[in-house]
């Protein structure tokens, strides 16, 4: 059995856990629920050994042990669905299935090896698949399986999986949960990590839920009601969240008109009136997040008729894309964002060098002065110009990088992958009151996020994807989580889906 | 096509010997059937080209697989003869032991500094490779040392079964070795994981680090026993001479399928490789093309291969299609 002792983790300044008590008894599915940022994944992080926890103690059969790795991990009978695939793609089917096991011998092909891994994909529905396939061949959805495969095939004693069925299909959860309630009948202890509620409700008999690191509720799942379950997550009325709705314009500022992506997005099209917040609403896979890549012309294959602000926009490069004002404000700011090893100053000018030089040379304090009034703009403290952008936490950063818009001369539409991903509770409700007052000013959003909170606070309106296909549309006051999640989850019986 | 020949075929450890047919037509043509080209002396001559490049090459062929580069193995090759050749007078044996110690331990050491203060590779061997130049000056009294052993020099170079020799049996011995390594142990399993993706394979329970360590260690190892039998061969040894090891070796692995992002690349595919520049080399001294021209030849099938390789090249054609039949608004 396996316990946490009053853990506590803390990265630099900010609390990611605090003072968690648990425990995960043996047949038993343990769901853990939360918000974004909630503390879910550092949890699963300390227990998997690649965290070690800053106070508190871990119990492995009543005895404090330690999880210096993830092989020690292994040793103490926890095996780990990760939320970030671990699944290494130039590797056979059969060699990502015994990965880093330490049953594994030196001479590693062996028969009954290979016996036990078939099984397990049989158990997960996946008997045709060759353990001789390279990974790199495989989708999305089979990674994720060839993960489940490999923590299945441990024979651990707990078992712990971290949104798992993120980008699975129905089909392939049914025989996913079959597998867990198989490992919890042979007296597994299993903890769930999901946001789907319905799953939750289906699979697990005890649910604690974790918010802003601390222990919100603990206890049987019976005795817990939907609507208790969400109060416990956001630990507060959502109405605060969220800024008002503004007022949205007449004129088009985006029009998409059958946008397709190859494999990906067939037949989107949305219309987004300038000062609209519109949302696309979907999982990984779902194609939400490609149609702002589209957008955005960072998807070489992609074809349809998009204009903006009435003018054609060729898609396909992300030069035309700015030149025709569309500017993507991503929420993978270590890669797409910001600058992470420039200063606050370099980030906040990024965008208007052109403006703000004579002759090809920077004008300092012009820069400064810019960079002041941008940095007040979007609430960053101006007295910190010269820190490093990483040295801020997500909130700033993601701060920063609407700052660096302000000013821009020609922009009329920001598309957003995940406008809050990594931030926490505090600092997102400053980002969403930023799109707001961007909106205000005339800007159009195109918003992708999986966090149905988010969509359906932020939103003027919302469109559903699932699989490359839209599901639903809805204008404001119509969208409901329940509605959204459906949509996302379990389309609608007529749309088969693209990938299917 | 048989689907399976098909997929030898299409598999980057082929792409060398396929690309060594039209080279090897070239050269029969521009030879014009005066037969100095399909000759038993050729072959030998090509595996003792082999012999010289080839275990350096798959050194650091290994490292790129793991994801790293070990740029040391150029000062590795040269330091290493300089001590075989000072320590190997009286008993050859153990001059080659003392420089397979040596390229094991510094190799490791480099592999240690890279993992546990999270250098760059290419910076942390760059160093060594400096230092090993540096120290090879300072053992040998900025010298060519001679090699009194003629025998030795003779015995590792004469021909065995009228193709190979000592020093090219050696060579195919070591590639022979880390491919059954990487194909059938649990240790090339995590070499590979490591260099495909290092956070996902240490997640899985691979201990990442100690792989990287190991492979810097046999790097070394392999390095310095070439350089070693090299100097053997020549019978002397110059901290300058064999600085030109390191293009080949580069060169060689990247023909030979060895992905530079690490996790892709095979033994098989780097031989392959070696065997192609040595082939190239000999190929053209045989019908009298001058050295010159011979890295110009190499440096064609360097490109064509890079070009091949470019993953995105699909998506730039593609681009370029679009943009010719219509100019953006």
């Amino acid at each position: 059995m396996l316990q946490l002792d009053r853990v506590s983790k803390s990265f630099g300044a900010v609390l990611a856990l605090s003072e968690v008590s648990l425990s995960f008894e043996p047949g038993i599915v343990h769901a853990i629920c939360g918000e974004n940022g909630a503390g879910k994944s550092t949890l699963v992080k300390i227990l998997s050994g690649q965290f070690a926890a800053t106070a508190g103690s871990i119990l492995y059969q009543g005895s404090p042990v330690a999880i210096p790795s993830s092989r020690a991990a292994q040793q103490f009978g926890i095996s780990v669905v990760a939320q970030e695939l671990s699944v290494c793609p130039d590797l056979s089917v059969y060699d990502n299935i015994w990965l880093g096991s330490v049953e594994t011998p030196f001479f590693h092909k062996r028969s009954t090896l290979r016996a036990r891994a078939r099984k397990v994909l049989s158990q997960l529905g996946q008997s045709d698949l060759s353990l001789d396939t390279p990974v790199r061949s495989l989708s999305l959805g089979h990674r994720q399986l060839i993960e489940i495969a490999r923590a299945l095939v441990r024979n651990a004693h707990t078992l712990i999986l971290d949104e798992p069925t993120a980008t699975l299909s129905d089909g392939e959860i049914g025989l996913l949960f079959k597998a867990i309630e198989s490992a919890r009948a042979e007296g597994c202890a299993v903890v769930y990590i999901s946001h789907r509620l319905n799953e939750i409700y289906a699979l697990c008999s005890t649910t604690t839920v974790l918010r802003n690191g601390r222990l919100a509720y603990t206890g049987p799942t019976s005795a817990l009601s939907r609507e208790d379950l969400i109060r416990h997550m956001l630990g507060r009325p959502s109405s605060e969240m969220f800024p008002p709705l503004g007022k949205t314009g007449r004129e088009a500022a985006l029009t998409i008109g059958r946008l397709n992506v190859p494999e990906r997005i067939r037949d989107f099209s949305a219309r987004v009136a300038a000062g609209e917040i519109m949302c696309i609403a979907g999982q990984i896979g779902s194609g939400a997040i490609d149609v702002i890549e589209a957008i955005a012309g960072r998807a070489y294959d992609a074809s349809g008729e998009v204009e903006v602000g009435g003018k054609r926009l060729a898609l396909g490069s992300v030069e035309r894309s700015l030149g025709a004002g569309v500017i993507l404000v991503s929420g993978d700011r270590a890669t797409d964002g910001i600058f992470l090893n420039l200063s606050v100053l370099d980030n906040l000018v990024a965008a208007n060098l052109s403006g703000l030089s004579r002759g090809g040379m920077l004008r300092q304090a012009e820069l400064v002065k810019f960079a002041r009034a941008s940095g007040q703009k979007v609430g960053i403290d101006v007295d910190r110009l010269k820190a490093r952008a990483w040295q801020f936490s997500g909130g700033n950063q993601q701060k920063l990088a609407f700052g660096r818009l302000v000013g821009c001369k020609g922009i009329r539409v920001l598309v957003m992958n995940e406008p809050t991903r990594g931030i926490d509770v505090g600092a997102r409700a400053d980002i969403y009151g930023l799109m707001r007052s961007f909106c205000d000013e005339g800007y159009a959003i195109l918003a992708t996020s999986t966090d149905v909170e988010e969509v359906v606070g932020i939103s003027d309106s919302v469109v559903t994807m699932y699989r490359g296909e839209v599901v639903g549309r809805y204008r404001r006051g119509e969208a409901d989580s329940a509605r959204i999640v459906r949509d996302i989850t379990h389309p609608s019986p007529e749309g088969n889906g693209l990938l299917s | 096509m048989d689907a399976r020949l098909s997929g030898v075929l299409k598999s980057r450890d082929a792409r060398p010997y396929l690309v060594a047919v039209p080279i090897l037509l070239a050269v029969l043509a521009i030879d014009h059937g005066q037969g100095r080209v399909l000759t038993l002396s050729s072959a030998f001559s090509v595996l003792q080209q082999f012999a010289t490049i080839g275990p350096t090459a798959l050194a650091l062929g290994l490292t790129m697989i793991a994801r790293e580069f070990d740029l040391s193995v150029a000062g590795m090759t040269n330091f290493a003869g300089c001590v075989a050749v000072l320590c190997g007078v009286q008993d050859p044996l153990l001059g080659i032991l003392a420089a397979g110690c040596m390229g094991l331990v510094v190799g490791a050491a480099q592999g240690f500094l890279t993992i546990a203060l999270r250098l760059s590779s290419v910076a942390a061997t760059l160093g060594g490779l400096l230092t090993l130049a540096g120290a090879g000056y300072v053992i040998t009294g900025n010298a060519t040392v001679g090699y009194p052993r003629m025998d030795v020099a003779l015995m590792v170079n004469s021909p065995v079964l009228a193709i190979f020799s000592l020093r090219s049996i050696f060579a195919l011995t070591t590639f022979v070795a880390a491919a059954l390594i990487l194909a059938y142990t649990r240790i090339g399993r995590d070499l590979i994981a490591t260099g495909s993706d290092p956070q996902a394979a240490r997640v899985a329970g691979v201990r990442a680090g100690l792989m990287v360590v190991g492979v810097f260690a046999v790097s070394g190892f392999l390095a310095a026993t070439g350089g070693a039998l090299v100097s053997y061969s020549i019978a002397a040894a110059s901290p300058a001479a064999l600085t030109n090891t390191l293009i080949p070796a580069v060169a060689a692995a990247i023909i030979g399928g060895v992905s530079l992002s690490g996790g892709r690349g095979t033994p098989l595919g780097i031989a392959g490789g070696v065997l192609l520049l040595s082939m190239l080399r000999t190929g053209m001294s045989a019908v009298g093309i001058p050295p010159f021209a011979q890295d110009l030849g190499t440096g064609i099938v360097l490109f064509a291969v890079a070009l091949a390789d470019a993953e995105h090249l699909r998506m730039r054609f593609y681009e370029l299609q679009r943009i010719g039949r219509k100019r953006p608004a």
